[in-house]
Order: structure tokens, then sequence, then C-alpha cells
């Protein structure tokens, strides 16, 4: 266990954000040992949780004076360690900041707290016609202030792009207590894009304390459909073959063998033929009128591929039905196993085939069963493995089997992390894709922000090099 | 030669290098280089800008030159450094909709490359076409296409950059999923080649869409115009641009139209039809013109156009719903040029973002208080639209006037970084321009 507060800098703390908002218990604090990413646990040494910029300022005032390193958190959904606290670091979360601020429909504009969910926001938007954009597969858990750390994405960000799109403004707490602006809808600044910067920097440069996001018009229209195929190749030729026609779905997304077998063994069962290889989603969004051509293109597309069987849904219990397995394929497996990585990877989308068959021969190499769930349209790949926590010989396997297949994503152009970040698990897998000049740019941005290194410690970036190998 | 480019073409045996005369059509701000030189890779700018920095010499970026006048004018230049010569298209997959190209590659060699795949680079920055891909980003301005694919910066993959004192950084990747470390590469995009120079960049492609449609709605006034393209901009359909085109005095004069506004529909067949019957309701009245594929791309193709020629553009704006007060505004601004001289002033809004370009043709100098003048008119207007939310940029303007006024406005307490992020890129600071990015 880290070591406690000491008396009187929790009740400086809680003068600030009250008695009840620091937690130092440590059966509390087990609520905080871990993120998304089970496989690493610390328990913090202290929980903070503020209500406004204000009290956000003055807590990280108090901690800076105190030189107490800052891990700030949102609901602790990451997929990287990103949130989580080491050594004498005091988590600083943003639980209680969950409101609106303000909704202008006209502008199509809100502005929120960052502990808002980031499905709140489209529930809140939904009355104007509005929608948020980006849509991780945990929106109805996740913070709109962790998808600015992490630049999120979601199976909607083929047609509509990432987190870093949307944000137009941010206020940012610094490591000192300062209170920065960035950015702001309706005016162009001279400068750099701090803005930029920010979204993705992993709570590495700050706390962003408010949000402005642009808000878009809900599609008029949308139509899915599911193609299964007898072989995870054909569904990826498919991808291309609907790609190269000029069309550009919302979402394409696929399913593989392993993750449909789980999905059909778990009570969220979809109906997929469990000798399946690759299930593949495809949706459209925008002007009604010209939905159904697309949609009639694809499934050509898909017949000519090789699928076996396509479906369609129009009304949105069928389009539910169809997302079904594709959406609870997380969930399934975790039923199936006790523990389960959920890897993260971008590849050249004509790459895909050639990757999947090499990790699926990584997995059998290790004795490891290896489901991929994947944003097929970008090229992102979600390797699941299924493990024992308990069990260290097959973590080691694990371990092995994780960093080859990062070693393969990179070495077909791909890189570590598409919109998980990178945290505490993939800091050595950095220099996989950055070189030592690329990587000690990234520490001098970091030290424009943090120049005492007080943010985050220990995450995104690797340590740097001993003085001997930093010679070039 | 003089010394400088003495030095410089003595140690730089592969690159050329000129001066003198030379240098003339290269002045940066109304400042003339010693020395202008056209480096063919990368190692060569590296090699320059580490020579630069040891020397002192203080360096701007360029392309082909057409940004030279914009942005914060330097103190002063010492060479520029041109990436002409550096036009290769490197890597080009349609299957993964992805171009990477050195910095010197023109926008038009992009467009003719990726054009017979049925693809496309999804932004119109002004300029037009004869602009190259490094300038495209070092400036990071988009155009009317932003309201459907957004800016430079969410479309750029990757880039390389030289930095200030010769370091060569890889910034990106060919991906468009990328979250691996920090996001430099948002720095690079729109620094005004303050942090480096860019050598080769990596832009993702769209495919060209089936159906391009021009719709123009003619409007009695520019206030009315202003209203007419917000109401358009409201439409809850994706529109890929709306624009607010109102030409300058001297061209009403010669028959040229009325104020218009500009609707882009790029969408297949059967959706471009209903976006036309929608905007078509919503603006009470038929559009004046329909223009099809190629006819509709050179409309918006001329708005690219529209800063040519015109000595002062400024860029106003405010949420895009108060577009009219805009327009209203830029009446204040009558004192400072002669509707005669040129074609006066024209206006250009991209009415999804609230933007309002002004472009005057010339600045009057009719007597010695002209510069008074000008200085007091545009710095009384930055601060209302400033107290406002908004902002004035002088994207282009005569130097006496950059030089007072500044082409960026107050960054407030996020300046504190500024100076920061230049130390990281260019520790030596010979990229420095006056202003902001200081």
């Amino acid at each position: 266990m880290p070591e406690p507060l000491t008396k009187e800098l929790g009740n400086r703390l809680r003068g600030v954000v009250g008695d009840s908002w620091v937690i130092a218990d440590p059966d509390r604090l087990l609520a905080y040992e871990s993120d998304g990413l089970t496989a690493y646990r610390k328990t913090p040494r202290a929980v903070v949780l503020p209500r406004s910029t204000d009290e956000v300022s003055r807590v990280l005032s108090i901690l800076s004076q105190e030189a107490v390193p800052v891990v700030p958190r949102g609901a602790g959904t990451g997929l990287s360690g990103g949130a989580l606290a080491d050594g004498d670091a005091v988590v600083v979360g943003t639980a209680r900041m969950t409101d609106m601020l303000e909704l202008d429909p006209v502008n199509r504009l809100a502005r929120v707290q960052p502990g808002m969910i980031n499905a709140d926001l489209t529930i809140a938007a939904e009355p104007f016609g509005l929608y948020y954009a980006p849509d991780p597969s945990s929106q109805s858990a996740c913070t709109l202030g962790g998808n600015v750390a992490e630049n999120s994405g979601g199976p909607h960000c083929l047609k509509y792009g990432v987190t870093s799109r949307y944000v137009t403004g941010l206020t940012v707490v610094t490591y000192d207590g300062k209170i920065v602006e960035m950015g702001g809808f309706g005016r162009e600044l001279g400068g750099y894009d701090l803005l930029g910067v920010f979204v993705g920097s992993e709570g590495c440069f700050g706390i962003a304390t408010e949000i402005e996001v642009r808000l878009l018009p809900k599609p008029e229209g949308v139509r899915t459909l599911l193609a299964i195929f007898d072989r995870l190749g054909d569904a990826g030729r498919a991808v291309t073959e609907i790609m190269a026609e000029g069309l550009l779905p919302a979402a394409l997304e696929i399913i593989d063998g392993p993750t449909i077998r789980a999905v059909e063994a778990s009570v969220f069962a979809a109906g997929f033929p469990t000798d399946a290889e690759a299930a593949l989603v495809v949706e459209f969004d925008g002007i009604e009128a010209g939905l159904a051509a697309d949609v009639q293109r694809a499934v050509v597309r898909c017949r000519e591929a090789g699928a076996r069987e396509v479906r369609t849904a129009d009304s949105p219990q069928e389009r539910l039905a169809l997302w079904q397995g594709r959406k609870k394929a997380f969930g399934a497996m975790g039923q199936i196993a006790s523990d389960l990585l959920v890897q993260d990877a971008t590849v050249p989308r004509s790459k895909l085939t050639e990757v999947l068959e090499r990790i699926s021969e990584i997995g059998i190499r290790h004795h490891l069963t290896i489901a991929n769930v994947f944003h097929a349209g970008d090229g992102n790949l979600h390797p699941n493995i299924l493990f024992d926590r308990s069990d260290s010989e097959e973590l080691s396997r694990v371990e092995r089997a994780s960093t080859e297949i990062m070693a393969v994503c990179v070495e077909a152009g791909g890189t570590i992390t598409g919109e998980h970040g990178v945290g505490l698990d993939k800091r050595h897998y950095m220099s996989l894709v950055h070189g030592p000049e690329e990587l000690e740019a990234m520490r001098r941005v970091k030290a424009v922000f943090d120049p005492l290194g007080r943010m985050n410690p220990g995450k995104v970036l690797p340590d740097p090099p001993q003085a001997a190998r930093a010679a070039p | 030669m003089n010394p400088l480019a003495g030095l410089l073409s003595e140690r730089l045996s592969k690159a050329q290098v000129v001066d003198g005369f030379d240098t003339e059509s290269w002045a940066v701000c109304g400042r003339l280089p010693q020395a202008v030189v056209f480096p063919e890779s990368e190692e060569q700018v590296a090699e320059i800008l580490s020579l630069s920095s040891e020397e002192g010499w203080r360096c701007v970026p360029g392309g082909r030159g057409n940004w030279l006048h914009g942005g914060q004018p330097p103190q002063a230049v010492d060479v520029l450094v041109s990436s002409e010569r550096m036009n290769d298209i490197s890597a080009y997959e349609p299957a993964d909709q992805f171009i990477e190209a050195q910095a010197g590659a023109g926008l038009e060699a992009l467009e003719s490359r990726t054009g017979k795949c049925q693809q496309w680079l999804a932004l119109d920055p002004p300029g037009g076409e004869r602009g190259t891909l490094g300038a495209m980003l070092a400036v990071g301005t988009a155009g009317p296409l932003q309201a459907g694919f957004g800016s430079p910066r969410d479309q750029v993959l990757g880039a390389t950059l030289v930095t200030g004192d010769g370091r060569v950084l890889e910034l990106g990747g060919r991906v468009v999923k990328n979250v691996a470390g920090f996001d430099v590469l948002k720095l690079v995009t729109g620094s005004w080649g303050t942090l480096g120079m860019i050598t080769s960049v990596t832009m993702r492609l769209h495919p060209l869409p089936a159906t391009d449609r021009s719709l123009l709605f003619k409007s009695a006034g520019a206030a009315d115009g202003a209203e007419l393209a917000c109401r358009l901009a409201q439409t809850p359909l994706p529109l890929a641009a709306v624009e607010l085109l109102v030409p300058g005095d001297g061209e009403s004069e010669v028959g040229a139209p009325s104020p218009l506004v500009a609707v882009r529909i790029l969408e297949s067949l059967d959706a471009a039809d209903e976006a036309e019957r929608v905007v078509s309701g919503r603006s009470d009245m038929p559009p004046v013109q329909r223009l099809e594929g190629e006819k509709s791309a050179a409309i918006f193709d001329n708005v690219r156009a529209m800063e040519d020629g015109a000595e002062l553009v400024l860029r106003l704006s405010l949420l895009p719903s108060r577009l009219p007060e805009l327009v209203e505004m830029t009446s204040r601004l009558k004192g400072l040029y002669d509707p005669t001289e040129g074609w006066g002033m024209r206006l250009a809004a991209h009415a999804h973002a609230g933007v309002l370009r002004v472009m005057i043709a010339v600045v009057s100098r009719s007597d010695e208080a002209w510069l008074d003048r000008a200085n007091t008119t545009l710095g009384v207007l930055r601060r209302s639209l400033e107290a406002e939310g908004g902002s004035l940029v002088i994207s282009q303007g005569p130097p006496e006037i950059v030089d007072a006024v500044s082409a960026w406005g107050d960054l407030g307490p996020a300046s504190l970084f500024t100076t920061g992020i230049q130390a990281a890129f260019d520790p030596a600071g010979i990229l420095t321009r006056g202003g902001s990015p200081q």
C-alpha cells in the first residue's frame, strides 16, 4: 500500500472539495485500483473528487505545492492502464463534474463538464435532432473528459472521424493550478494548435475541466446489413471491395469465428451460424433517398466476395438485432474466459487479411485463444486474448503474443494503438513506431505543459534512454 | 554573391542558392531575403537549417512563394528555403486511401494523380491548386469544404518535419486511427513554418462523389445573403459547403452577379436530388443557377481564387448564427479603401464555420493619416469581436499594417506555452516571426 496522505494535506484538500470527497479509506480505494485493463492493479494513495474548474485548480495547486503527482481519472473504462496511480500519486477524478453547461442547438454546440457520460450528451441533444458523433464501445459509461484524454474513436469514426475533430474548445487546468482556455468555436486563434495537441494527451498535460464540442444533425436515414462468411479473408475482401466502390459506410465492423462462437454460447446469442468464420456489419447513414442504392451495391460486393448469407435491416429494432453480436462481443467473451486482454492496433486496410492470418498463427504458436472484433473500415484491429490471470505461465505467453502482434502490425505499416491509447500498457512498444528523436520531441512538448513531470507520471512515454544510449 | 549566400553555396554543394535580383520574387511580407535556397532532399533541408542555427541566420520555409505575403512578418529574413524542387509523389495507395508526397508537390499534381482512381483530397484552401501540399499544411487554413470534410488538420495523417536545429521528425503515419503518443503533428499544422520545415506530407483521401452539384441563390443585398446563408447552413442534411459570396463594388458595376449563396452538394444522385429539394424549400425560392460536375467544381475554384490580387485579406469570426452581424460590421471598413480602385471590397463567408473573409483590392493611401486610420479601425474591430468571443485575423496585408496591428489577436494565458513549444523545436529561434506564433 502507498503511504497515506498526511493529516495536514488531507485537511487542505477536504477544505476545497468537502469532507466526503477526499477518499483515503483503503477499502474504498480498492474501487480505483484498476481501469478497464484489469491485468494491472495499483491502489492510489487517495482520490479527490472536485466539482468545478475552480476546485480542480485549487486541488492541483495544493498538490503541486506538496510535490505530489496527479493521475486524472474519468469513469475508469480506459483499456491501457492510463488511469492507474503509481507510487505517491493522488487520483483526481471527474465523477462529480457531470453538468451540461450550455447546449446551443442553433450553432450545434455543447459545453459540458468532463465527467458527463458520452451517451448522455447525445440523449440531451436528441430533442433538437442532434447527436455527438464519436461513439466508443463504452459510450454508456465512459466520460467525455476521458474521451478527450484518449482521443477516442468508435465504430462510426470511419465516416465521421475521431474525438479531435469534434472538440472545439477546452478549459484546462495545469499541474500547478493555472486555468487556460484553448480554442473556442467561432474564433480563429493565432498561435499553435494547443487544443489539437491536448486532445489525446492521456492526462499527461493537465485536466480538461470544460469541454466544448460540435454536434451533428442526426442522419435522416440509417440502413444496416449483416453478411456471414465462411472465411475471414473473404470478409476482408468484401471490405476492400465496398471501399473501392467509392462507398463511404458509417461503419464497417467484423467479428471473427471464435467471437461468433463466444457470442452464441453466451446470453447475448444473436442467431449467428456457429460454423461461420466471419460476420460483417455494414451501416450506411445520410440522406434517406440515397441509402437503398448504397446498400444494394454493398450487398452485391459481399455476395461477390463469397458471403453465404446477407441480412438487411430497415427498422431500428432490426438494426439493433444485427448489431447485437458486435456490440455484445466483449461481454460474451467475458463469460467464457476469466480474463480478457483487449488489444488495439491499426493497419492499412489492404493489409487486414494478411495481418489477421499472422495473428492467428501467433495464437496457435502460444496456445492462446485470440478472438478478433474490429473496425475493419479503418483497419483498427482488436485482437482479444482470452486467459486466466492466476496462471502466471499463461500470462507470460499472453505478453509474448501481445508483443508479437504489435510488431506484426507495425511491420505492415500500421501503429500500436488506434483508439485505446498508450497508457501504462504500451509505453514499452512506443519505440516500435517512434525513433529516439520523435520520442524526445514528445518529451519536450510534455515538458512545456508539465515541466516537473507531475501529471500522470510513467504513462505514454518510455523512460528516457540512458546517457550512454542517448548519443546519436 | 553576398557573403551569406556564398557560404551557403560553399557548404551546400548540391542545393542551388540564389541571391541579388533573383530573390526579389521571394520577399516575405516586404522583407527581401539575402539568399534563396532550393534543396532537393530532406537531408539538404536538415543541413541548411542546422547551419543556419549555428550561424544565427533567420530562415523562412516556403513552397512556390504563394503565401509569402501572409501571416506575421518576420523581423528579418536571411535565408528563404523553398521546397519547390521537392515535389515527388512518394506513395499512393488507392485501396488504403492515402497519398504521401514531398512538401513541394503541387495540389494540382495530387488532384490529377488521385482523380484517375476516382479519389480526391477533399480540401479547398484559399489560393487554388497552384499551392503546394507543404504550404497548405503549414498555413492550415480550410476553405468552404470544411463544412463537409473538416480542415487540413482533420485530414493529415503524417508529415516529416525538419526542426529549426535540423532534427528530422517523422510524425503521425499512414493510418487514420492513430493515438500512439502525443499528437505533435497538430502543433505543426498551421504553425506557419515557425517550428521547422515540412518536407513530406501524408493525406487522407476520399472517394470522388457520384454527383457534384452547386445551387446558386441570389439575394438582394449582403445582409439578406447572410441571413439566407445562415438558414441554409442550418439544414439538417450533410451539405459539403454553404458559402456567401458578395462581389466587389467594382465587380457589380460591370454586370457581375449580386450577392449569392452557393450551396455545394456532394452525394449520390438520388441523395443530391433530395438535398436540392430540401435546400430549395428552405430558401423560399428556386436557385438562379444549378451547376453540375465540372461547372459546380469551377464555381468553388473561383471562391478559392477570390483572394488573388487583394492587398488586404481579413478573416472575421463569430458563432455561425451571427454571420449577419459579421457582414454588418464590414461597414466599419469603408474608410480603408476607395471603391473605385480595383474591385473595391469582396466578401466570402463559410456559413457553417462563422468565418467571413474580407478582401480589399487596394488599401487607400489618400492622405498621411491612412496608416493610423487603418490601424485604429482594425484594432477597434478586433477588440469588439474578441469581446464577443470572436476574432479578427489579418491573413495578408501591407507589412506596415500587420507590423502595427499583428496578424493575430491576443492569445491570453495560452501564450504561456507558445515560447516553450517554439524552443522545443527551434532552440536558436531562427524561424521566429514577429508576433504570434512567436
